[in-house]
């Protein structure tokens, strides 16, 4: 982490470390609902989540996951060069799962005096079902 | 169906007063086990002036200030049809203890668009510039929110 990484360094196809997270517990839900302050008892209720059409109870909070996906990049690249993190939702993510982060460099430009990194990234669980896909981008330092 | 008459419309700012320990407790919610974010003393030897908030932090205002809830409402959105599409944010400066952001939600567009199998939705997008004490920007969020219809 505390390893500078400099833009001349990071290639385009470089892959980013990868993050595995879980397999997550009820238990995240209830603390992820009472720091980020959203109590919906989708996330933390398995009667109230069956009965709006959840079969197997509880899902958890799709920031959660992005939480993950900004912990991968944060592992990488320090949070100081961080300019854009977007993410898209594309499943939901139950108990047991277990979710890992992937991300690669897929343009590098030089904008004004910024060297600007950008890349997608992706969160799957254990049976490759896409939870998030996004992409963020970073400024990193130059060995120049 | 989301009332497209929304558009523009900005609502009441979301006021935030920044502590370390909220901070901390997102991080071990995440279980994030950077020391930047927990250790003011890790936060310095890498440059930071405190420990900085972390990538997804503006979610805390705008769920604890319960902004969404009121939003949606006023949109006329179905909460049961509810779902949360995309979250991007653009950052300008750290966020640190002691600050205390600001931001005004704005209803930034409203489009009516159809799935591959034929059923249509409403997607609305909410963006919340913050600022911080000295007028600095400090973050932009941009919500995608679907409603099923």
């Amino acid at each position: 982490m505390s390893q500078e990484l400099f833009y001349e360094d990071v290639k385009v196809g470089d892959d980013m470390p990868e993050l595995v997270k879980g397999p997550l517990q009820k238990l995240q839900h209830v603390m992820y609902a009472g720091a980020s302050g959203d109590f919906n008892p989708l996330h933390t209720d398995d009667d109230f989540a069956r009965a709006v059409g959840m079969k197997g109870g509880v899902i958890a909070h799709g920031m959660l996951i992005m939480g993950f996906a900004g912990q991968a990049i944060t592992n990488w690249v320090p949070r100081k060069y961080l300019r854009k993190f977007g993410v898209r939702f594309s499943g939901m993510t139950k108990p047991g799962n277990t979710i890992t982060v992937t991300g690669t460099v897929v343009e590098k430009r030089v904008d004004g005096v910024e060297n600007i990194v950008s890349c997608e990234l992706i969160a799957r669980d254990e049976s490759e079902d896409v939870k998030l896909t996004g992409h963020f981008e970073a400024s990193l330092p130059s060995r120049g | 169906m989301a009332d497209v008459s929304k558009v523009g419309t900005e609502y009441p700012p979301i006021t935030w007063e920044v502590e370390r320990g909220k901070i901390r407790e997102l991080v071990k919610a995440i279980g994030d086990p950077n020391p930047v974010y927990l250790d003011k003393d890790a936060a310095l030897a890498e440059g930071y002036t405190d420990t900085p908030a972390p990538p997804t932090f503006l979610t805390v205002p705008m769920m604890w200030c319960e902004k969404m809830p009121s939003i949606i409402n006023d949109l006329k959105i179905n909460i049961m049809m509810l779902l949360h599409g995309e979250e991007e944010y653009e950052y300008y400066r750290q966020i640190y203890p002691g600050d205390t952001i600001t931001g005004i939600p704005r209803v930034a567009r409203i489009e009516e668009k159809e799935s591959a199998s034929g059923s249509k939705m409403d997607m609305v997008t909410v963006e919340v510039l913050y600022k911080n004490q000295r007028g600095e920007d400090v973050a932009k969020s941009k919500s995608l929110i679907i409603e099923r219809k």
